[in-house]
């Protein structure tokens, strides 16, 4: 399965790099570059500085956001655990959003020594934080609520989105709208620079999370079982936590909210291939870049020149199947 | 290599569950806890599983269970807890694997159908586990411990069997395959320890019992020497008779009448 | 005779001079970000060279024919490329960076006009786009022509009233919240020179005010834009809002409703705002 994603990724990827508002392509340009000829300035900079980083992003975000799904669907036991619904990017955004207002008063040195990466690390606390928090409050005994987590999260998005706000009543005109273009959820900003800062934590992030299958497949059986045929289950359950917030607080940092990729793409995998979390994340991983590539081609031509914020096409795309699973699941969840 | 039990204390919060207890299981034998509700039997499982913390030793194969990292537990017994849920639709198969570690897929594949065979699932092994029937997905769940303590005796030791309630939830005649499983167990060299509710089981299959009430073990030994009229009428507070047949027309039914010598009237 | 008119004819008659040659490009191939920045390339007589706009540049209505290249905040930078500008004019505070920064490594010229709110800063952006589009002569007389309308406006506003009427200017009213102006915005700039002192002056920005803070502030007028279809309130519903239930606006009713881009613009028709809303705020 993961061999024909990963070549439906290239693919794709190479269509997004021709598809745009502008009438570059990418084969003429190829042909160019095999010539010896030097590409116009427009072209190398819509393929190289445009086109590319956002590809990147794209891959990066997609892989990220369907890991943390799938991961905390694993770590919950539950497969509409999702880190948008529960209020873990809402976590990791109030780290972000932090930053971005906050980082005024930062001390000079740390603006110095974590740059670029100030962002996302504090998302990333913001998402780690609110993970643990949900764990803790949803689950008792090893045995997790579905209705707690769900109240508990969106009491916890409430009380992100609350912290948030008072951020931005204090944040300045300049802050506010950064603050504002972030929350619509795009990649719109993608540039080379937000790729390498958000790319190591989330190539670690998806790394560790399959390293977590057979970790996740022993959960499924509830905590006490995991540990009788040999997991070290508070091992499994702190790197599950850290895998979620590290993938989501590093997706959330460089692109806002992006919605259902989470919840979509394991459900989809489960259905196509069952719930064996081995094969699972590394396909969830495949899949959601590649949804997330899509959606974004969809975002960047449909109202050209123009464009929709991804967080909307996603969200079109998404709702409805999140819908769907819930009406599927009527019957075997218990709530 | 047994499994020992010394001055065994597990508290739950402030309450005293069990409180300066000891035992001993022998590899080759079923050893049953039995006794009343609330006496600690599940408790004491728990414990010998690495389940709880508790304070005193236990140890298995000489491996003191508390400090023992899972893994190392994991190579000499496989657990069958009282409830089990599955979060995500696996097929009975799969359920079966998850608990294996060491070989190679193929290793695990036959393994896990041998199990399934065993615990009478045999075709059974790409239906899902929520469709199956309470009873069926309790077998599943055997064959999953089965697998993974598949020899009862190996170079290195005897492995162990764990069963918490293993035939709660079933009908007579797989109580009786159920049982003989665990019973083939022991008598190829395995441990197995179970908790017991059915009476007339444990007489019929256990090698040692465990009688316990109120945290502490009654007596111990084997069943004609405690399962008697006093022990069990002080263990669970009524007044039993051991052995008599009952005055009276409502009809009974004993799983000794079916057949002792092993075969419980279905093909396995 | 009409400003726009007079302008027209002063650029017809700048144009007809040869000393004025223009050394600018007639080439289409200039994409204006920012409705102000809009409005002053067409009053500079450059709209012909106008590729695509921003979905702030709604005036005037030759603008709107242009295609759009989406909100200026949350701009595209392939979007913008697609149309091969070779100058791209853009109001201070266009976004986001990530995209600027492209806009700015491409081979176009970004030319950025800053902001301000006052007769000054009016000035310094006509000069700014003139410069942008090379045609600084004109400039500078558009900019000399809205000085003086500018002054006179404000000269007219100030001089007659001893009493400066107390104004809020409302950009929103969701949810019975008030988000207000405080200083350093162009409503803030538009009500000074205008004639009239802003209620509200202990914050900058526009931000949410309580109920108690608004009754505090006192208006003597509300300023508002003016907005058609589901977002307008009615008069009955805006003094309904308990947070002006005590305010002299309510009692007196006055509320001052103007176009948005007239109002905030701070462009050529500034001038013209100035005086509307004087004589909105202080009918004879």
């Amino acid at each position: 399965m993961h061999v024909w994603l990963a070549v439906t990724l290239v693919v794709v990827g190479l269509f997004s790099l021709t598809i745009g508002a502008t009438d570059v392509s990418l084969g003429p340009a190829l042909q160019k570059v095999v010539r010896g000829q030097a590409l116009t300035r427009t072209e190398a900079i819509v393929l190289w500085d445009i086109r590319a980083p956002r590809l990147a992003l794209g891959v990066l975000v997609g892989a990220a956001l369907a890991v943390g799904g799938t991961v905390m669907q694993g770590l919950f036991r539950n497969p509409l655990a999702d880190p948008g619904l529960v209020g873990v990017s809402a976590g990791a955004g109030l780290g972000a959003i932090s930053a971005i207002v906050l980082v005024g008063f930062a001390p000079a040195w740390l603006v110095r020594n974590v740059g670029d990466h100030l962002v996302p690390v504090a998302a990333f606390l913001g998402g780690w934080g609110s993970t643990l928090l949900l764990y803790r409050v949803s689950t008792r005994r090893g045995r997790t609520s579905v209705a707690t987590m769900l109240l508990a999260g969106i009491a916890l998005g409430a009380l992100a989105g609350a912290l948030s706000g008072i951020l931005v009543y204090i944040s300045d005109d300049r802050q506010l709208r950064d603050l504002t273009f972030w929350g619509l959820g795009s990649l719109g900003g993608a540039s080379w620079a937000k790729a390498l800062a958000a790319g190591p934590i989330i190539v670690i992030s998806v790394l560790a999370a399959c390293a977590l299958g057979r970790g996740l497949n022993g959960l499924a059986l509830g905590e006490a079982t995991a540990a009788h045929i040999g997991l070290n289950v508070q091992r499994v359950k702190n790197m599950a936590i850290l895998t979620v917030a590290a993938a989501t607080g590093a997706a959330v940092a460089v692109s806002g909210g992006i919605g259902f990729i989470g919840i979509i793409v394991p459900h989809l995998l489960r259905l196509a291939m069952g719930p064996d979390h081995r094969p699972l994340l590394i396909n969830a991983a495949l899949l959601g870049a590649l949804l997330l590539v899509l959606a974004d081609v969809i975002a960047r031509v449909i109202i050209a020149p123009a464009e929709l914020p991804i967080g909307i096409v996603t969200a079109v795309l998404g709702a409805p199947v999140f819908l769907w699973i819930l009406l599927r699941q009527r019957g075997m969840v218990d709530l | 290599m047994t499994l020992t039990v010394r001055n065994l204390a597990v508290h739950y919060g402030r309450k005293t569950v069990i409180d300066g207890l000891y035992a001993d299981a022998l590899p080759g034998a079923l050893t049953a806890i039995v006794g009343p509700n609330g006496s600690g039997k599940s408790t004491l499982i728990k414990a010998m599983c690495g389940d709880l913390p508790y304070d005193g030793t236990i140890t298995l194969n000489g491996i003191d269970v508390f400090r023992a990292q899972p893994w190392e537990l994991a190579a000499v017994r496989g657990v069958l807890p009282q409830t089990s849920t599955l979060a995500f639709p696996f097929h009975a198969i799969e359920v079966v694997k998850i608990g294996l570690t060491s070989g190679t897929e193929a290793d695990h594949e036959g393994r896990a159908s041998a199990a399934l065979a065993r615990v009478g699932l045999a075709g059974y092994a790409n239906r899902y586990y929520q469709e199956l029937s309470g009873g069926e997905q309790q077998r599943v769940q055997l064959a999953r411990v089965l697998a993974q303590a598949w020899a009862p005796a190996t170079a290195s030791g005897p492995n162990w069997l764990m069963l918490d309630e293993p035939v709660s939830s079933l009908d007579i005649a797989h109580q009786l395959q159920v049982m003989r499983i665990a019973q083939n167990f022991a008598r190829a060299g395995g441990g197995v320890v179970a908790v017991m509710h059915d009476l007339n089981l444990t007489g019929l299959f256990a090698d040692q019992v465990l009688v316990m009430a109120e945290g502490q073990v009654l007596a111990a030994g084997r069943p004609a020497d405690v399962m008697t009229d006093g022990v069990l009428s002080r263990a669970y507070g009524c007044d039993l008779r051991v052995n008599t047949a009952p005055q009276g027309m409502a009809p009974f039914v004993l799983p000794h009448s079916i057949d002792a010598s092993g075969n419980a009237g279905f093909a396995e | 005779m009409d400003r726009r008119d007079f302008i027209a004819l002063s650029l017809a008659f700048a144009a007809a001079q040869p000393t004025h040659a223009l050394a600018a490009s007639d080439a289409q191939d200039v994409i204006a970000i920012g409705g102000d920045v809009t409005e002053i390339i067409y009053a500079l007589g450059q709209g012909h060279r106008l590729l695509a706009r921003d979905a702030t540049s709604t005036f005037p209505a030759e603008a709107q024919a242009l295609p759009d290249v989406g909100y200026m905040r949350s701009l595209s930078a392939e979007g913008v490329l697609s149309f091969a500008p070779s100058l791209i004019v853009s109001a201070e505070g266009a976004g986001p960076p990530e995209v600027i920064d492209i806009l700015r490594s491409a081979a176009v010229n970004f030319a950025e006009v800053p902001e301000g709110y006052d007769a000054g800063a009016i000035v310094e952006k006509i000069n700014a786009v003139g410069a942008a589009l090379d045609v600084q002569e004109l400039a500078q007389t558009l900019a000399a022509e809205t000085r003086v309308a500018l002054y006179a406006a404000q000269d007219r506003a100030t001089r007659l009233n001893a009493e400066k009427k107390r104004v809020l200017f409302i950009l929103s009213t969701q949810g019975g919240r008030i988000m207000a102006s405080g200083t350093g915005t162009g409503a803030d700039g538009i009500i000074r020179m205008a004639g009239a002192t802003n209620a509200v002056s202990e914050f900058e920005g526009y931000k949410p005010l309580s109920d108690e803070a608004v009754s505090a502030a006192a208006p003597d007028a509300i300023l508002m834009m003016d907005r058609s279809g589901d977002h307008a309130s009615t008069d009955e519903e805006l003094f309904a809002l308990p947070a002006l239930l005590a305010t002299p606006a309510a009692q007196k009713r006055d509320v001052v409703r103007m176009d948005g881009l007239f109002l905030l613009g701070f462009g050529p028709r500034t001038a013209d705002a100035v005086t509307a809303l004087h004589r909105a705020l202080y009918p004879i």
